[in-house]
């Protein structure tokens, strides 16, 4: 099912490699009919089980699309995104039971002090790259869930509990069923805000930083803003998936659900599926969710086949699932232009005799 | 004068690469810089688009203003475009973006209007990529339009590395080795471009260049570089018979008939 709606929207989308914008239909409209597609498939799961998998499949996707935002388009490498899910559920989760702010309140809330906290963990970048900037981004990440591990108003090391579901319409969403119907919508839109700022100037400012960011500055590309911008970006998508996380049932968090093990799982959506590619953060997403909680009996040998997975990614698929499909894309155009060339040097021929 | 530059010195540790070296440009003129390996000649490029800070004591005037300690984007949004040396193109992206690229400064739509995708923003994005598909169409390079810049071929990726600086809509372009490693025939394919551009945009280029040819046949006055001290001055036949260029070039031990053969025959 899911499936479908990737082909759908991905025709308009143009893969987002380059998305081409033609033709007269408003492009929010693939996303409309992907929205609606994907209505009646809590229903089809009849068990809570599932239910929950798929929501926490659509936190996923939001947190992978954010990472691949600041990695794999502005190809900053982070460890802290977890870091910012956390900041993001915290904050959420103080500003609804210590303020009583509705989620409608808290999650937006949420977003802007995780996109702050996104701006700070930015301004390393300024002067670290790569291995240096991860081990800074990674003192920082774990530097946040230490202290949220020893402040008591916090929950500390017990956990925070008690957060209040979000209501839509006077009706609690406390079961997962009808919490699909928030965060569903929610990924829908962070994806479609992903492909309309990647595929536009901004967009093509991150991936020149990424490409060199010595000619992005002499083009006239404001390096420093747009790292922060891409980390602050990054940090909102954080934020989001974070504050869901938090109202999500039962209502608890606790900071071990944001662990370095956490950062490689969601790094691993993100290379598995393509780093730089949109739709290969949502393929991996998915397909890790999927596999993470199949496999959730041999618990201990997780992190090995996790390791393992990356490595072979990186060897023998460098840019991920994405990467393939952006391969297939690319050589049907060089086929195109060869034939059109071949067609040109038939007519000439002809010409002559 | 479009370009004025007074007192340019640059300093790594104990190494003076630029040494108070004076400079003037005219409006639409050719200007070559020439000079042995080593002589300054990148440095100097590096310090007008403001990739480095000059030391103390210099200024450099763009239009009319000075650009002295600018960052390097606030520098090419005034208009001063450049290549480099090893082109530096954006491999990853494709042809078509790198023009995006070159002309960033001059797309404008809010944030707001990237994130929602707007219409104001796709009818903005159509109409860049329109006048970017002409650019491509001028270099010749129009069929690759959605390829991988990694992909092309040197010569081709030489070609984009101009195209690139040229969308940016430059006064001032500074071209570093545009023409090194080509073969006879594709120099001059990019002389002849290069030209062009010139003469369509009204432009003033700096070309630094080891290929004396391209010197001598493009540039109306050529300035030559030795450890980083300007030594001469001057149209391209005055430099010809400069004692002193001919010295930094060829060392001091050459005959003078010999060297002015090797001059003539480049």
């Amino acid at each position: 099912m899911t499936a479908d709606i990737v082909k759908n929207t991905e025709q308009r989308a143009g893969g987002g490699a380059s998305p081409s914008r033609r033709g007269s239909v408003h492009p929010i409209v693939p996303w409309i009919v992907a929205w609606a597609c994907l209505l009646p498939l809590p229903f089809l799961l009849t068990n809570a089980y599932t239910q929950y998998v798929v929501n926490v499949i659509c936190i996923n996707v939001i947190l992978a699309v954010g990472l691949n935002i600041v990695k794999g388009f502005a190809g900053q490498v982070t460890v802290g995104h977890m870091a910012l899910a956390a900041i993001g559920a915290y904050s959420s989760a103080v500003l609804s039971t210590k303020l009583g702010l509705p989620f409608w309140g808290a999650m937006p809330a949420a977003m802007l002090v995780t996109g702050l906290a996104g701006a700070i963990v930015g301004v390393p970048s300024f002067r670290l790259e790569g291995a240096y900037l991860a081990l800074a981004t990674l003192g920082l990440a774990e530097a946040v869930r230490i202290i949220i591990s020893g402040t008591d108003w916090l929950g500390a090391s017990l956990g925070y509990a008690g957060i209040p579901p979000p209501y839509l319409a006077g009706i609690a969403l406390d079961d997962y069923r009808s919490y699909y119907y928030l965060a569903m919508p929610l990924a829908l839109l962070g994806l479609y805000f992903a492909f309309s700022i990647l595929s536009s100037d901004i967009g093509r400012a991150l991936k020149a930083l990424r490409e060199d960011p010595l000619a992005a500055a002499a083009s006239g590309v404001n390096v420093r803003k747009y790292k922060v911008t891409a980390f602050v970006l990054s940090a909102l998508y954080a934020g989001c998936a974070g504050s869901l996380q938090a109202h999500m049932a039962p209502g608890f968090i606790h900071p071990n659900s944001y662990t370095i093990t956490e950062m490689i799982t969601l790094l691993l959506m993100v290379v598995f599926g393509g780093i730089g590619h949109i739709w290969g953060g949502v393929i991996g997403a998915i397909a890790v969710t999927l596999i993470d909680d199949l496999t959730r009996d041999y618990l201990q040998y997780r992190m090995v086949m996790f390791g393992a997975v990356i490595v072979l990614t990186v060897m023998f698929m460098p840019s991920g699932i994405g990467g393939l499909i952006d391969d297939v894309l690319v050589r049907r155009r060089f086929k195109a232009i060869r034939r059109r060339r071949a067609g040109v040097a038939s007519v000439v021929a002809a010409d002559d005799v | 004068m479009l370009l004025e530059i007074k007192n340019l010195t640059k300093r790594f540790g104990g190494l003076t690469a630029v040494s108070k070296v004076d400079l003037s440009v005219r409006q639409g003129e050719v200007r070559g810089i020439i000079g042995p390996n080593g002589s300054g000649k990148s440095t100097l490029f590096n310090l007008i688009s403001g990739v480095y800070r000059p030391d103390p004591g210099a200024s450099i005037a763009f239009d009319g203003k000075d650009i002295t300690n600018l960052e390097a984007h606030e520098i090419a949004r005034r208009g001063v475009a450049r290549t480099f040396q090893l082109l530096r193109i954006f491999s990853g992206m494709s042809v078509i973006e790198n023009l995006l690229i070159g002309h960033h400064g001059h797309i404008r739509y809010g944030a707001a209007s990237a994130v929602v995708g707007s219409r104001r923003a796709w009818a903005e994005e159509r109409r860049v990529r329109q006048e970017m598909m002409e650019l491509l169409s001028f270099i010749g390079l129009a069929d690759y339009a959605d390829m991988p810049a990694g992909e092309m071929s040197g010569g081709q990726q030489r070609l984009l590395a101009l195209g690139r600086a040229m969308a940016a809509r430059p006064k001032l372009l500074l071209l570093d080795e545009p023409a090194a490693g080509l073969s006879p025939i594709n120099v001059d394919v990019l002389l002849d471009t290069v030209l062009a551009l010139k003469n369509r945009f009204g432009l003033t280029v700096i070309i630094i260049e080891h290929i004396l040819k391209v010197v001598m046949e493009t540039c109306e006055a050529v300035s030559v570089l030795d450890h980083g001290e300007k030594i001469a001055e001057g149209s391209p036949a005055q430099i010809r018979d400069d004692r002193l260029v001919i010295e930094a070039y060829l060392g001091k031990e050459m005959k003078d008939e010999e060297v002015r053969a090797f001059l003539r025959s480049a």
